[in-house]
């Protein structure tokens, strides 16, 4: 029988575990050394029962990561064979299939050893921003995609496996920033294990079993609770995700079945796998599955297996919601960062009050720079942004995040220290918002140019860029508009984002980021609020007037109330 | 301090009281006053203040030779939104640096959570078009003509104070300067922040909101600090003025009213000096000072007498105490952890059916369910009471009856019976619960400063400390626990310890490797000669101390190492002595190193700061007596090792006398707080009053 834990106790073990995680990713961001990590925090740290089962996970995890994880990590540990592993071992893969979906993100596991058994295991990817092969989100398949590393022993007891790290070194453009980070990842869960040593010993367990019956358990009847509350039936949305010029758009189906307390969501119907780099492995649709029904039902309980159990998935094999090896992978998010609106598409009707419109940095915009500079040095710089959020029922949509994933923004000074170009511009775009009652985030431009002066590159500059919204803008909600499109321009013109593009001296690139979809109708906006939308500059005369109905007096900046509730009706009526 | 002038006196201007500390420096006596803060105009009840502490003291004003001050309205300014119409001018094509931040959203899953609005409105930041490259060269010069219409553009809108902020001004100053010229010709009378003279360190959106806060509180401060400065020269105040930093040194009233942004965590930051005071004092390596209040707990480690500074922080957080949801500040500011944990922490059933407490707080009003005064949750300070560690009758020196019987109803229905568990469990649960909470935070904090949590010396501060203390102690596996005299008030001691310091860094980023050592000399030289133009705003500058240090990572690494350097000429230090001392520091923070990895500086530091003046702290009376004079009666008090009620001997600490030994189970009441001491661990008083308990 085992350890049964008062709701006391039971509350203090908790929080220790989370905190236990907190202080591993709290190394990382003092050891890594990308700055993708660093200042973006594109890393997620965890750890599991002896089973597998999550228990707990950092406060600040990437939602793709971490979701993709809490499957990933269960399936890696089904399959591990009893005895093959021992205390001090370290596993190290990439595999897309097994993880967050690209290989980019690398996962370190350990398994965590207490009085000489197993009492769980604990690991982090990180998201490496370089992994070899062509940087290029039209990739044929994941060959091209970079280094793909399979679930092998970095560490054999305490005993490293040099071979790994050399062949890591000979296939990557920055090895001492990647074994760098390879480092801080065996930092991180060497944190994460001694502490749940501490733990075990401080309260004289012998394992987590129990208490992670209890915990998950608990999480899980949460989780269910909040289901319950709905109605059964089926609610469907389909959603439309462009591709590459040329290309037949890709079709995402979602039918999310609701019976009881539990979720199905099936994707079938959804289009086949694609010839470049979209493609999505089920762990990551999951996550962004799961993003979705997380922040509608439950948003404050921590994270672990007890929130996944009840909401289960399934998609066609073959699709592009579900890839097979060896489709290219490196540009998942430009998809997958899809499933989270999609679903709340589909409950819009049912829970207005807990969803977003659609959002600007769905997909998140990464860039991949890379070169040499005047001198010759190579010089490599990932960032990450995103764009305007959507709005919702009670609030604007907020200026520029990455949504649903997550991450910060590089600082310019810091780029421009890490890289030969110069950023224009990272200002806030006019009127980019979609309109409505609640008016969505606006979207944000970023201009670089390549210096031609002595402090010119030698050329060319290569440019990866995985992003989206260029042909369909993020979509209102209850009569809320859209928002802006975003833009990619080489020297005015436009440029295709899909391939790797060469720049060259002299350059400038623009890009756009979509804004944010609007919620309920902008002609009910209140006119105060249009008021200082216009006077900050967000929203322009001429918007205010042609879709909220709002007339502002351009000499007093003041709202004209009698001739914007004329202009109202008669925008009502049309 | 002159012959007639032998006091100094340590004021603090809290958001419920002002508390005041005045010492005699030649008798090492002190004395403590309590004032209700007065929020229309603070000096009135720093006049107050001191005119009642003057009915005991006669004459004390014009003895005065320091009045050293703290305060908590620029946080307060800030965290209300009540500062300055503020402008800022920027470089073109960045003015939503302040509006974009970092990007990241804090709460993951959370859609709604909200973020902090920018201090300056997006109409009221105007951009002008130059540009300086990462490496300080000019790509665009600063026209004039185009300065001074933006000044003319944002004086035209009102505004009260101006920021300048522009892109890697902190390796090239130049255009900063000059648009500061052009205000002060343009606008003599409105405050000015630039960035470079505010904080010259890389990393824009930081900067920005750096000097922006600087600019939002500048006016007010100014008009505070003159009020106060005046006020006291009325009285008859012939010594000198001091206000308490961020990072724990004291600093004219000149420089604070120049940079205010340095004094936001000027109240907190007392305790942890007196925390340094006693680290030295009593030559204890590592320190874990706590301080736990109403509604919030800080704490903060000690290593050899010295409190971590760290270079950012952030204010006025929208989500409870979440990280990532206030304003970034980069200034130096001592390494203060604060979590929502107090005595007035509201206890709770959670949605996954478990206890929680915190971090919503009652506060100190209503308070608690026991005060009586319309609080409704029960928090913590009514579990401490249930237990009996609290007496009811005792509370503030008696000052303030608890009511015993509606915290129990409030325990029992609203904890106990929806848990399904006993009240014992309950009450306990909540006291232990709040004491883990703060013992994980605490862990982690350690763990940062490369500590190690079995053997810090825990120091007891504030009402509510000295109560939670022990458990604190035994969850980190610290060996000691102390309490000094006046726990509740005892943190003011720092005004009188505090050093009459000043810090500034400028960012240079360049490989160890290609440094050029003479001209990192410049750079020191020059912050050492600006160091010096500060402090001599304080009176005396003979004897200056430079302390100086270089952050240095590994190249392309993100987060700096900051290592001190204790050559007084930067030529004379060698490449392998920087990289060396890099090395031992990183391996003790971080458990390896690895030496094949270049290294890189990225900032270089100078504290500039004058000798510290000396304080005697007053011995007790020797007495011949028995312990048991001290025993007010017995007790009955929950014990965690019993897991039972059992008697505590309750001692009254007034009647404690040097080298007095006993052992617990104890409870020492003194009249703001109580020590609860448990069966495992034995107390003994030192020549200052101190209680030292060995767990």
């Amino acid at each position: 029988m085992g350890q049964k834990f008062d709701p006391v106790t039971l509350e203090i073990l908790w929080r220790r575990l989370i905190s236990v995680v907190d202080e591993a990713d709290t190394t990382v961001a003092r050891t890594a050394f990308s700055s993708l990590l660093r200042d973006a925090h594109d890393y997620t740290c965890m750890f599991t029962d002896r089973h597998g089962r999550e228990l707990a996970q950092g406060s600040f995890a990437t939602p793709g990561q971490s979701g993709a994880m809490a499957l990933g990590i269960k399936n890696l540990v089904k399959k591990l064979p009893a005895g093959s592993f021992g205390p001090g071992d370290v596993f190290i893969t990439n595999d897309p299939w097994a993880l967050a979906g690209h290989l980019n993100d690398v996962c370190v596991m350990s398994p965590i050893y207490y009085k000489d058994s197993l009492v769980g295991f604990t690991a982090c990817v990180f998201h490496h921003s370089d992994i070899g092969g062509r940087v290029s989100s039209d990739n044929h398949d994941v060959y091209e995609d970079g280094l793909f590393i399979p679930f092998v022993k970095l560490y054999d007891g305490d005993v490293l496996n040099e071979a790994v790290i050399e062949m890591i070194r000979w296939n990557v453009r920055t090895p001492d920033e990647v074994i760098g980070d390879i480092r801080s990842q065996i930092a991180a869960n060497h944190v994460c294990s001694q502490k749940i040593c501490q733990m075990l010993d401080e309260y004289k367990m012998d394992g987590l079993d129990d208490l992670a019956d209890e915990i998950i358990g608990r999480t899980e009847k949460s989780m269910r609770d909040a289901i319950e509350k709905l109605a059964d039936g089926i609610y469907h949305a389909e959603g439309i995700v462009e591709q590459m010029e040329g290309k037949d758009d890709i079709v995402i189906k979602v039918a999310v079945k609701v019976k009881g307390n539990s979720i199905t969501v099936d994707l079938d119907g959804s289009s086949p796998q694609v010839d470049w780099g979209g493609n999505v492995v089920f762990n990551f649709t999951y996550a962004y599955v799961f993003m979705a029904m997380k922040s509608m039902f439950e948003p404050d309980i921590p994270n672990n297996d007890g929130c996944t159990v009840p909401i289960s998935m399934k998609a066609p094999e073959g699709s592009v919601v579900n890839c097979k090896f060896p489709a290219a992978v490196a540009a998942r998010m430009q998809i997958g960062h899809f499933m989270t609106e999609i679903i709340y598409r589909a409950l819009a009707e049912a829970l207005p009050d807990r969803i977003l419109a659609g959002s600007g940095g769905t997909p998140a915009t990464m860039n991949v720079f890379y070169g040499k500079g005047s001198d010759a040095k190579p010089w490599h710089s990932v960032i990450i942004r995103g764009g305007g959020m959507g709005a919702s029922a009670i609030n604007d949509g907020y200026y520029d995040y990455i949504f649903p994933a997550n991450g910060a923004n590089t600082p310019v000074e810091i780029f421009e220290s890490d890289t030969p170009l110069i950023v224009e511009k990272r200002g806030l775009l006019t009127d980019s918002g979609g309109p409505g009652k609640m008016k969505g985030g606006l979207g944000r431009r970023v201009v670089f140019r390549i210096p031609d002066d002595e402090y010119a590159p030698i050329p060319p500059v290569n440019l990866g860029i995985q992003s989206g919204r260029y042909r369909y803008p993020p979509e209102g909600l209850f009569g809320g508009k859209d928002g802006a499109k975003a833009q990619f321009l080489i020297n005015g013109e436009s440029g295709n984002p899909y391939g790797l593009t060469q720049l060259k001296p002299g350059d400038v690139i623009t890009m756009d980021a979509a804004g944010g979809g609007g919620y309920g109708d902008p002609l009910e906006r209140d006119p105060e609020l249009i008021e200082n939308d216009v006077s900050d500059g967000y929203v322009s005369l001429e918007s205010a007037e042609k879709d909220h109905g709002v007339v502002i007096n351009p000499e007093t900046m003041k709202v004209d109330m009698n001739a914007s509730d004329k202009l109202r009706a008669s925008l009502k009526k049309a | 301090m002159s012959d007639n002038k032998f006091y100094r006196l340590g004021c603090d201007i809290g958001g419920t009281f002002t508390d005041f500390v005045l010492l005699n420096d030649q008798t090492g006596e002190m004395r403590i006053n309590k004032c209700l803060t007065t929020p229309g105009d603070p000096s009135d009840a720093v006049e107050q203040g001191i005119r009642e502490l003057e009915e005991k003291t006669p004459d004390i004003v014009g003895k005065l030779d320091e009045v050293i001050h703290g305060t908590t309205l620029v946080i307060n300014s800030i965290i209300e939104r009540k500062g300055a119409k503020t402008g800022l001018i920027t470089t073109k094509g960045f003015r939503d640096v302040l509006e974009l931040g970092r990007e990241i959203r804090y709460a993951p899953y959370d859609i709604f959570a909200e973020f902090p609005k920018p201090l300056i409105p997006r109409r009221l930041r105007l951009e002008v078009d130059e540009r300086v490259r990462s490496d300080g060269t000019v790509i665009k010069a600063l026209d004039p003509d185009e300065a001074k219409d933006a000044v003319r553009e944002l004086l035209n809108t009102g505004v009260e104070s101006i920021s300048v902020c522009l892109l890697n001004s902190f390796e090239n100053p130049d255009h900063e300067l000059m648009i500061k010229e052009i205000l002060r010709e343009k606008a003599p009378d409105i405050p000015v922040s630039i960035s470079y003279d505010v904080l010259p360190q890389i990393r824009e959106y930081e900067r920005t909101s750096t000097t922006v806060t600087n600019a939002y509180v500048k006016p007010l401060t100014g008009r505070y600090l003159k009020k106060l400065s005046s006020r006291l020269e009325s009285m008859g105040f012939k010594g000198k003025l001091f206000i308490m930093l961020s990072s724990g040194g004291i600093t004219s009233v000149e420089t604070a009213a120049e940079f205010p942004v340095r004094i936001i965590e000027s109240g907190p930051t007392a305790a942890v000096i007196s925390g340094q005071y006693y680290g030295r004092l009593f030559d204890i390596p590592e320190m874990f000072c706590f301080d736990m209040g109403g509604t919030t707990a800080k704490s903060c480690l000690i290593q050899g007498g010295v409190a971590g500074v760290v270079p950012t922080f952030e204010v006025g957080r929208v989500q409870r105490f979440m990280k990532g949801s206030g304003l970034t500040i980069q200034v130096p500011v001592v390494d203060l952890m604060e979590i929502g944990a107090g005595g007035g922490s509201i206890a709770k059933v959670s949605k996954m059916g478990t206890l929680q407490v915190g971090p919503e707080s009652s506060g100190a009003d209503p308070g608690p369910i026991c005060y009586g005064r319309g609080g409704t949750g029960p928090g913590v300070t009514d579990a401490d009471l249930l237990l009996g560690y609290l007496d009811e009758n005792y509370f503030l020196g008696g000052e303030m009856k608890l009511d015993k019987e509606a915290a129990r109803r409030g325990v029992e229905e609203q904890i106990a019976r929806p848990l399904g568990v006993s009240f014992i469990q309950a009450i306990w649960g909540i006291h232990d619960l709040i004491n883990e909470t703060m013992a994980a935070a605490a862990k982690t904090h350690i763990a940062e400063k490369g500590g190690n949590p079995k053997v810090v010396t825990v120091a007891a501060f504030g009402g509510a400390g000295p109560v939670h203390a022990y458990g604190l102690a035994k969850k980190l596996g610290a060996p000691r626990l102390i309490v000094p005299p006046n726990a509740g008030v005892g943190s003011a001691l720092g005004f009188f310890t505090a050093p009459r310091a000043f810090d500034l860094v400028r960012s240079h980023k360049v490989s160890l490797n290609n440094a050029d050592f003479i001209e990192i000399e410049k750079i020191f030289r020059d912050m050492e000669a600006e160091g010096a133009r500060t402090l001599e705003k304080s009176g005396k500058t003979e004897n200056i101390k430079f302390e100086r240090s270089v952050d240095v990572r590994f190249v392309g690494q993100g987060s700096e190492t900051n290592v001190p350097i204790a050559e007084s000429d930067f030529t004379k230090v060698k490449k392998e002595d920087v990289r060396g001392r890099f090395d031992k520091i990183y391996e003790k923070l971080y458990g390896r190193t690895y030496l094949d990895s270049p290294v890189e500086f990225i900032n270089f530091k100078v504290r500039a700061s004058l000798p510290e003046r000396l304080l005697k702290l007053p011995k007790m009376e020797k007495k011949e007596g028995s312990i048991e004079d001290a025993v007010k009666g017995q007790r009955l008090a929950y014990s965690g090792i019993a897991k039972d009620f059992i008697p505590y001997t309750v001692y009254d600490r007034y009647r404690l006398f040097p080298d007095a030994r006993f052992d617990g189970p104890a409870i020492i009441e003194e009249r703001e707080s109580t020590v609860i001491v448990g069966e495992d661990a034995s107390i003994s008083v030192d020549d200052f009053g101190f209680l030292w308990i060995e767990l």
